[in-house]
């Protein structure tokens, strides 16, 4: 009785003795086994007076108690620990790629138009595309450029030896000839962008390509206004360029619009002044050329032109993502170097 | 064109303006400002002075001694310039000042001769480039005077881009109307005044074409002394852009800045005959013309020729052998209105663009030419010298030219395109400003002047409304349209782009050319559609001269220069139209230009990671691409048959066939082709018509997932080299019927101990029912009939069932 007082004061201490599992199961069969003092004195309890039985079973069940929680607790103590050693010893340096997965980049110029044309889709706007070798009937009869008009000399136009000389089949210089070609064949109103590749007799320097990308919108309806030209585009700056944009137009000159425009941005770098790497200290960025579709443009595609109004607008995909993302010389867009394409997101 | 502030101010009161608030209103009036420059003088200490005496320097030859004053005590001055005598005022620079470029000036001996400071050149000054002879002022300006403080020497220029549309702006004139029109005030037009002598004219004009040339005003001075031209018209027309010749010259590209009416000065002594004629050119005539060019006239040009021969370009370039010269004393002066077309056309021809003709190819006020002339006769009499004749020999071929047109403009029109507001008031008040003389009141009648060509419509006033209101004063609207987005060709389109992007493929974008090399090295056929090429009429370079009939030499050309730039590995697709030298399908007129598919990969593919090594590519690489795009399409009725066309390898290539329908090929490019592009290795490509890849189809539809267990097993069977593994999985699938789930190629094998031409292919097989647990014997009689199938295609099972 009192060993095993004396044993379970120092039950605590031979616990907290045992340092590894191993160690604690053996404890645990000195303590509780078969051969423990707690099992020696169970089996001389029947020999005992009886009056001493209770006390001594009493004495004995709480002695076994104490032992079991106290190895219970140390158990689970050290299973924790081996567990955090095992899991220091499996660390990595999470600084080290070690592994890539393959990754290909969309070129800069197909997800500009794809974020241009969302930003039109959400305002109810078609997305059509139309001929890249077209005929000069669409891409100046139709649009009120005047045969003397110096956009259709061979220093500006690129012209394909095909078809019959007379029909003038060029290489498109802007995506516009999809306004009369959609008009023709849809009736009003019409909503549409139109992305895609256009040619200039250039040849390729930091400014210039004989081929870039346009994105063409043409809104045609019965009530609309200057005004609705001006809420469109600013509402594609802020969309494009952030939140807080506004824009200025200056009268320009198309043949295919009146009264045509250029708009501006408010500069998204700066405030004005200064030397900015976007535009250059003015405040304000030249985005695109714009206008009221002219009357003689109607006409050519048998719309009605006192009944119907509307606006074009014409912006260079390659100079409105230059414009946000710095991207310069033009030829960047056009060498597809894996440098430059990966920088692409 | 340059505007010079202190010039423009002679036409329009611009002494409460800013020349940056200036330039914000022409830019609002869309006369875009490039360029604010600002000129000041660059020199400091430089006084006016007046020369007294000039001598001989008593030890050089080649330099005088002046005697010169700034008001006071004269003093002595040591010059190299001969181009001046006693009394003239010159520009003298003190000892301590400082000239242009940081020259600084101190009193020094000259052989002997102390010489209080420096008489100074324009160069010196940093004025001009003229070095000969040193400045000589005109006779107006006073002594003594801080030369720095002259007022036409601070001057703030704005460069100005102005619009095709307005030839009306490029003039001074032109410019002080316009902002007369802004600020409601009046503008100046010169009012020449000057002695005129009764003479007959030594010259007629004949305008033998009137479809090139609607009017020709000719004047003549006659004893006139041609010199450099005073120094405030040489300030002027530097400010402008133009370089000083002589008086008479410089007279004529005065009254062209001024008016905007090109002169042209003729030396009357060197025209041959009596008379002017402008015809059209001869076959075979030549002219010299003032750029010493000597050209080969074609009878579309139109000249201005004496009895003799051609003399001038007109309204381009006037001739050499009639050019002004220090020895001219008489002249002709020409103001002529010439056919806008005809003008345009010539500069291109010649490439020859001028200050004249850039007015002329836009159209010039056929009112102007008398009042230009007068004004070029005034300038010369008044700085030249000479007698002015007062006859004027002005000839109208075109009266028509002459009558203003006429436009009505119903209220509703200006209102339908700009908005409320534009009511009667408000469209009388700015389109009188814009000197339109205006009656009635809806609609308003509009009597448009000659100088404004491009108003000949409604809508042409609207936009003139539009620009004096100011673009900037129209409130915003945004306008909805009825929807549509995009077409289910786009977003397929899309969905294969991020796919290919998603397999480690970049996206390239090319210029739609190709050189002719680049498609001989794939050895195509003739009558191949590839190798029938659409050529530029006009291309600018080589390279650029042929479109692309195929995507494939573009990508080659990308993995080439990726290569070049050490980057072995290359993977990259494009879509983009190829051009064929075959009529479009539905467009008529144009060429059929399909969109095509193409990817390209060298080097080795996929993701990788330590130690591990991606899969050099190889044919496997392509048609897992494939495969993999077609998931994402959403296609299943495709095979692929091998292929033997030109530029691929012989037994690594494949054709795609879509629903019956050959799209394209894929696989590896032919050893040679790859050697002659300059690349080595393996390279993989592929190239589809996009159109059926993307075009509508049926949906796929959901299967259930078994909730049974699945029956898996492994099949090897030896077959010839011919039957195609894919062949083999259909057969075998089929006849697994409904119970199949899933068949995948995990070995293909050749050697011992199968004879040769013989292979052996092992398919993992997964068979699954969606109702119930397999039972052993249906999953032998599956086994059994899978074997069945295969045998009919001459594959054996290897091993027992």
């Amino acid at each position: 009785m009192e060993n095993l007082a004396a044993l379970v004061k120092q039950a605590p201490d031979l616990v907290e003795g045992a340092t590894s599992v191993k160690s604690l199961d053996a404890l645990q069969n000195d303590l509780l086994g078969r051969r423990s003092l707690i099992a020696g004195l169970q089996r001389q309890i029947g020999k005992m007076p009886a009056g001493e039985r209770p006390c001594m079973g009493r004495a004995i069940q709480e002695a076994r108690g104490v032992f079991a929680d106290l190895i219970a607790t140390r158990r689970e103590h050290l299973e924790r620990e081996t567990e955090r050693m095992t899991l220091a010893a499996d660390r990595v340096d999470v600084t080290l790629p070690a592994l890539e997965f393959p990754e290909g980049y969309t070129h800069l110029i197909t997800s500009t138009i794809e974020e241009v044309c969302d930003i039109f889709i959400g305002l109810g706007y078609r997305v059509v595309g139309g001929p890249e070798a077209e005929s000069g009937t669409y891409n100046f009869d139709a649009l009120n450029t005047p045969p003397t008009h110096p956009s259709r000399l061979e220093s500006d136009t690129l012209y394909l030896d095909w078809g019959d000389p007379a029909d003038e089949i060029l290489l498109r210089t802007h995506t516009s000839p999809m306004q009369a070609r959609y008009m023709e064949q849809h009736d009003p109103p019409a909503y549409v962008v139109v992305p895609g590749k256009v040619f200039r007799a250039d040849t390729p320097d930091a400014t210039h390509s004989p081929v870039f990308h346009q994105i063409e919108g043409l809104a045609v309806d019965e009530d609309l206004t200057f005004s609705d030209l001006r809420g469109t585009l600013a509402y594609f700056a802020r969309e494009f360029f952030g939140a807080d944009r506004r824009i200025r137009m200056m009268p320009d000159y198309f043949p295919f619009t009146e009264p045509s425009a250029q708009m501006h941005a408010s500069c998204f770098s700066c405030e004005g002044g200064g030397s900015c790497r976007v535009c250059g200290g003015v405040g304000w960025i030249e985005l695109l050329g714009c206008g009221m579709v002219d009357p003689n443009v109607f006409e050519w595609v048998g719309y009605d032109p006192s009944r119907v109004s509307g606006f074009a607008f014409g912006m260079g995909v390659e100079r409105i993502a230059q414009v946000r993302h710095g991207v310069s010389p033009l030829r960047h867009f056009f060498d597809n170097d894996h440098r430059v394409l990966s920088q692409f997101r | 064109m340059r505007v010079s502030f202190n010039w423009l101010a002679d036409y329009i009161d611009l002494r409460s303006r800013e020349p940056g608030e200036v330039a914000e209103v022409l830019e609002s009036l869309g006369h875009e400002v490039e360029e604010i420059q600002l000129l000041a003088p660059r020199f400091e200490g430089v006084v006016t002075a007046r020369v007294l005496e000039v001598e001989p320097h008593p030890r050089a030859d080649r330099i005088r001694v002046c005697r010169v004053t700034t008001g006071d005590q004269p003093m002595t001055v040591v010059c190299g310039a001969w181009n001046f005598e006693a009394g003239a005022t010159v520009a003298l620079a003190l000892p301590g000042s400082t000239l242009s470029g940081g020259m600084e000036i101190g009193r020094r001996s000259i052989r002997g001769v102390v010489s209080n400071g420096m008489i100074c050149s324009e160069r010196e000054l940093g004025l001009g480039e003229e070095a000969e002879g040193i400045l000589v002022f005109d006779s107006g300006v006073s002594v003594g005077n801080d030369l720095a403080g002259l007022p036409s020497l601070t001057d703030t220029v704005l460069d100005l881009s102005i619009t095709p549309n307005r030839p009306d702006v490029m003039s001074y004139v032109g410019v002080a109307r316009e902002l007369a029109a802004y600020y409601r005030v009046g503008y100046r037009l010169p009012e020449p005044d000057f002695p005129q002598t009764e003479a007959v004219p030594r010259i007629g004009i004949e305008i033998e074409d009137p479809s090139g040339c609607y009017r020709f005003t000719a004047r003549e001075v006659h004893g006139c002394t041609v010199s450099p031209s005073p120094f405030w018209m040489r300030t002027r027309l530097r400010a402008s852009g133009q370089r000083p010749i002589s008086n008479v010259v410089d007279i004529t590209n005065y009254v062209l800045l001024e008016l905007g009416q090109p002169i042209h000065a003729f030396d009357l002594d060197e025209l041959g005959g009596a008379g002017i004629v402008v015809r059209r050119a001869r076959a075979g005539e030549r002219l010299t013309t003032l750029d010493g060019v000597d050209r080969a006239l074609t009878p579309p040009d139109l000249v201005v020729a004496d009895r003799e021969r051609a003399s001038a370009l007109a309204g381009t370039m006037g001739g050499g052998s009639s050019e002004v010269s220090d020895r001219t004393t008489s002249v002709l002066i020409e103001a002529a209105s010439w056919d806008p077309p005809t003008v345009l056309h010539m500069s291109k021809r010649h490439a020859l663009r001028t200050e004249a003709s850039a007015r002329f190819e836009r159209g010039v006020d056929p009112h102007l030419p008398p009042r230009a002339a007068a004004r070029a006769v005034e300038l010369v009499t008044s700085l030249a010298g000479g007698q002015a004749l007062a006859a004027v020999t002005d000839v109208v071929a075109r009266e028509d030219k002459l009558r203003p047109v006429t436009i009505s403009l119903p209220m509703r029109e200006a209102e339908r395109i700009l908005g409320p507001g534009f009511d009667t008031p408000r469209v009388v008040d700015l389109l009188s400003r814009l000197h339109l003389r205006v009656e009635g009141e809806d609609p308003v009648c509009v009597e448009v002047p000659t100088f404004r060509p491009d108003l000949t419509r409604p809508i042409d006033l609207v936009e003139e409304l539009a620009r004096l209101w100011g673009y900037n004063n129209f409130p915003e609207r945004v306008p909805r349209g009825p929807g549509g987005g995009r077409s289910v060709a786009h977003r397929r389109t899309r969905i294969l782009r991020r796919a290919l992007c998603g397999l480690g493929f970049s996206e390239s974008v090319s210029l739609s050319f190709m050189r002719a090399a680049e498609i001989e090295i794939w050895g195509w056929e003739d009558d191949d559609e590839r190798a029938g090429e659409i050529r530029l009429k006009n291309p600018l370079r080589e390279e650029e001269s042929i479109l692309r009939t195929t995507l494939l030499p573009g990508l080659l050309r990308v993995a080439r220069y990726n290569n070049s730039h050490g980057l072995e590995d290359v993977a990259i697709f494009e879509m983009g139209k190829v051009f064929l030298d075959r009529p479009h399908p539905t467009l008529p007129k144009v060429p059929d230009q399909p969109e095509r598919m193409g990817i390209l990969a060298t080097g080795q593919l996929g993701g990788s990671g330590l130690g591990g090594t991606p899969r050099p590519v190889d044919f496997y690489s392509a048609s897992a691409v494939w495969r993999a795009a077609a998931h994402h399409l959403d296609l299943d009725d495709w095979r692929l048959e091998p292929t033997d066309a030109p530029g691929w390898h012989p037994a690594r290539a494949a054709r795609l066939v879509l629903g019956g329908a050959v799209v394209g090929t894929l696989g590896e490019i032919h050893p040679a082709v790859v050697r002659k592009a300059e690349l080595s290795g393996r390279v993989i490509a592929m190239e589809l018509d996009l159109d059926p890849l993307v075009a509508d189809r049926a949906h796929w539809q959901f299967r259930e997932p078994s909730v049974f267990p699945p029956y898996t097993f492994d099949l090897a069977f030896e077959s010839p080299e011919e039957l195609g593994a894919q062949d083999l999985l259909s057969a075998t699938a089929r006849a697994a019927g409904s119970l199949l789930e899933s068949a995948r190629v995990f070995d293909e094998f050749r050697g011992d101990p199968l004879g040769e031409g013989r292979k052996s292919l092992a398919i993992n097989y997964t068979l699954r029912a969606a109702d119930r647990t397999l039972s052993g014997e249906e999953t032998a009689e599956a086994l059994r009939s899978m074997a069945r199938a295969a045998r009919q295609l001459g594959a054996e099972l290897r091993g027992d069932l």
